[in-house]
């Protein structure tokens, strides 16, 4: 039975090896560090869009109710209008540069007032369902919107909507949390993994191996070592976040504590990767490959019990949505599930360890030929 | 005629040398195939749900408006209702297992038969836009229902008439997976190029190569044609698979389009990945930037979203990257049996094709020169 003096020596030892041999290549190791800075970037492209259909109005009538229609759609949380010509809206969905065109006729304002039937014409460029009912949901919203201004007492049936919170966020300041998470997992799989796999590759693990050393004490010093240098690239990370892109933390204790916590968890994963695959070049490609689906699967978009349960079943098994879950919390002050912050960082607690135990069950089965 | 045979073979034999090694090793194949799968699994996965939040729906109200309101919203395609008691709706709101509580007030049918303002309470978890304002759309669309149903007493007067620009709604799912398998090839003409030529200095073969009769030409022509045959016959295995599925099926003589554009952006992705692999002349590496530089390329060029929503930069970068006008000749040929600027879109392929291949063998040829 090894003292733990001597486990920790162990460790102490694996991880200035490993922080070592990270300063003797320091142009790998300073791309491990701003990798998840890049994973960030590559995301934000994926959820720049947002959701407001660009549209255009043709305003053939400028008379004030006409005007009222058109500031009935801009706050229908829908669209991004301009005005434009008839031969200008078609030159732009030629173009493909909007989605839809809306035509206001020249006696818009002269029908409403005499209680006429007016007939609004709406071109769509139909490329798919999802838009195209968002858009075809909008306008019925901008009419009623409009007659609840202009006509009170013709239409009187109203919403009257009540918020959880006291202001919307941003689709970009939502979707920048679980982008943080699968930054940080990116990040910590490849680093952990990398530097478990190159022992492998370069088969300096039958030193390791045939050492005295527990194989447990030996994968904690690397997990450590890739812990120290991730959490380079979380601190990037983090203050691009805040930086530039203007994110405010609500419980900075919380996000401290829990980007440490996921960067743990992903590094024990990354080690579990490396030591399986034992080659570091499927083991970065897949973890940079499949950050994308994962990112979808794990319910970025909001609490996953609104979501279909084969997707609910899916994301509970993956360890970035409690992730995901936990740094909302942090940031946002949002609660996106009911099992509460406690139980939720236990989960991941348990998903790390269970990584590191796993790796280190790998490491034992595992032999390497003369 | 004797050395275009030479050529030939040489360039073959390279080319067959070179899969065989990558069929060999299964984990190279699955970081060329995973990720856009991935994704296409993703996709179906999310396509049902799409715009139809769970909500709650309590009625107070016993009048005949108020229960037309109440079947408006029950049966119009916005929502997933449960109906609720106030107490019901809230445990459900607050277990996070509604998105929103709509309820209809006890003095509703009153109300809207006095003509007095009439209220629909909607308490939204508005955590997220994107559910936020899909609630926001669909209530004030079961109210104009609503209004509709009168028929002419109806007192919104103002009603739309839509034209639509395609004469068929493309469904979500199937709309994406046609990015996705664009995704698809460039990942795997990137990868699998890339690892074959960068391998050859890892692994010191490529002295070999120097020292064999085949002449410079057929190795980087062999090269190029590994990741081509590979994507080649990847797409058009995913293609029919997605035939055979119902996502994507073209018609008649638009197969053939598909497949040379399939052709085109299979050649432009290994060009480009047999440059970068003669590069970087490490496998280690090559894998990671080579997924990295496939997954920027898509992403800029609106990956599955549609590109009019993105901002005006982004929208005017796509326009310089040649998947750009790969997936616009994809799209128009699957869903709309179109070949609308078809002749453009092949020219700026071919060309950005030959430019990327072009690149690849300059890069070999450096690599070479300086390994002679």
């Amino acid at each position: 039975m090894h003292t733990l003096g001597y486990t920790l020596r162990v460790v102490w030892a694996c991880l200035r090896k490993d922080l070592k041999s990270a300063r003797s290549e320091p142009l790998y190791t300073l791309v491990s560090i701003i990798l998840p800075l890049n994973v960030l970037v590559l995301m934000s492209l994926l959820v720049i869009s947002g959701g407001l259909a660009p549209t255009a109005v043709v305003m053939q009538n400028s008379g004030p109710l006409a005007q009222q229609f058109y500031t009935a759609m801009s706050q229908a949380h829908s669209f991004v209008l301009q005005r434009a010509s008839a031969e200008q809206a078609d030159a732009l969905i030629e173009q493909g540069k909007i989605v839809a065109v809306v035509m206001i006729p020249a006696d818009f304002d002269a029908r409403i007032r005499h209680n006429q039937s007016v007939v609004v014409g709406v071109q769509i460029n139909n490329l798919n369902t999802d838009f195209t009912n968002d858009i075809r949901r909008a306008l019925p919203l901008s009419i009623t919107s409009f007659y609840a201004r202009a006509e009170p007492s013709v239409v009187t049936i109203t919403p009257q909507e009540r918020d959880a919170y006291p202001q919307d966020l941003g689709y970009i300041p939502y979707l920048a949390v679980p982008i943080l998470v699968i930054g940080l997992m990116v990040g910590g799989m490849v680093q952990a993994g990398t530097a478990a796999a190159v022992e492998w590759e370069r088969e300096t693990m039958k030193e390791l191996l045939l050492s005295p050393a527990s194989r447990l004490a030996v994968l904690l010093g690397k997990m450590l070592a890739a812990f120290l240098i991730g959490l380079a690239g979380a601190t990037v990370v983090l203050a691009f976040l805040i930086a530039v892109m203007g994110i405010r933390p609500v419980h900075w204790g919380e996000l401290i504590g829990f980007t440490l916590l996921v960067l743990a968890l992903f590094n024990a994963w990354g080690t579990l990767l490396g030591t399986w695959l034992k080659r570091r070049t499927p083991l970065a490609t897949l973890a940079i490959g499949l950050c994308v689906p994962l990112f979808f699967l794990s319910g970025p978009f909001g609490p996953i019990s609104f979501f279909a349960p084969i997707e609910q079943l899916v994301a509970r098994v993956l360890p970035v949505y409690y992730a995901i879950v936990v740094l909302q919390h942090a940031v946002h002050d949002f609660t996106l599930n009911t099992q509460g912050i406690g139980i939720n960082a236990l989960i991941l607690a348990a998903y790390a360890l269970g990584g590191l135990v796993l790796a280190t069950i790998v490491v034992r089965r595992s032999t390497l030929a003369h | 005629m004797k050395t275009l045979r030479a050529f030939v073979r040489a360039a073959w034999t390279i080319c067959k040398k070179d899969l065989r090694v990558w069929l060999r090793q299964p984990s190279n194949v699955a970081i060329t195939v995973l990720p856009a799968l991935a994704l296409l699994f993703v996709d179906a996965l999310s396509a049902g749900a799409v715009g139809r939040s769970p909500v709650a729906l309590v009625m107070l109200d016993q009048g005949a408006r108020g229960q037309q309101m109440a079947q408006i919203i029950r049966q119009a395609d916005l929502f997933r209702v449960s109906d609720a008691t106030p107490a019901q709706a809230q445990a459900l709101y607050q277990n996070l297992d509604v998105v929103a509580i709509l309820t209809i007030p006890a003095n509703f049918t009153r109300e809207v038969n006095d003509h007095a303002p009439a209220h629909i309470e909607v308490q939204i978890n508005n955590l997220n836009t994107d559910f936020t304002n899909d609630i926001r759309r669909a209530v004030p669309d079961a109210i104009t229902q609503f209004y509709q149903q009168q028929g002419g007493a109806s007192p919104l007067k103002m009603t739309l008439s839509e034209q639509n620009l395609r004469r068929q709604d493309i469904q979500l799912f199937q709309y994406s997976a046609m990015p996705l398998i664009v995704l698809l090839l460039v990942v795997s003409g990137l990868v699998s190029s890339s690892l074959a030529a960068a391998g050859e200095w890892e692994t010191r073969t490529i002295k070999e190569l120097l020292l064999s009769p085949a002449s410079s030409g057929a190795i980087m022509c062999g090269k190029v044609l590994t990741g081509f045959v590979t994507t080649t016959v990847l797409g058009v295995l995913v293609l029919g698979v997605g035939d055979l599925l119902g996502w994507v099926q073209p018609q008649g003589v638009y197969w053939l389009s598909v497949l040379l554009i399939l052709g085109l952006v299979a050649l432009f992705s290994a060009g480009l990945g047999v440059a970068l692999g003669a590069l970087l002349q490490r496998i280690q590496s090559v894998g990671s930037v080579a997924i990295v530089i496939a997954l920027y390329l898509f992403f800029l060029t609106g990956g599955t979203a549609v590109l009019a929503f993105d901002p005006a930069w982004l929208q005017t970068i796509a326009t310089f990257v040649p998947l750009y006008y790969g997936r616009h000749a994809l799209e128009m040929a699957i869903f709309y049996q179109s070949s609308d600027q078809l002749g453009r879109e092949v020219a700026v392929l071919a060309g950005s094709a030959l430019l990327a291949v072009g690149l690849g063998m300059l890069a070999m040829r450096r690599g070479l020169v300086e390994s002679r």
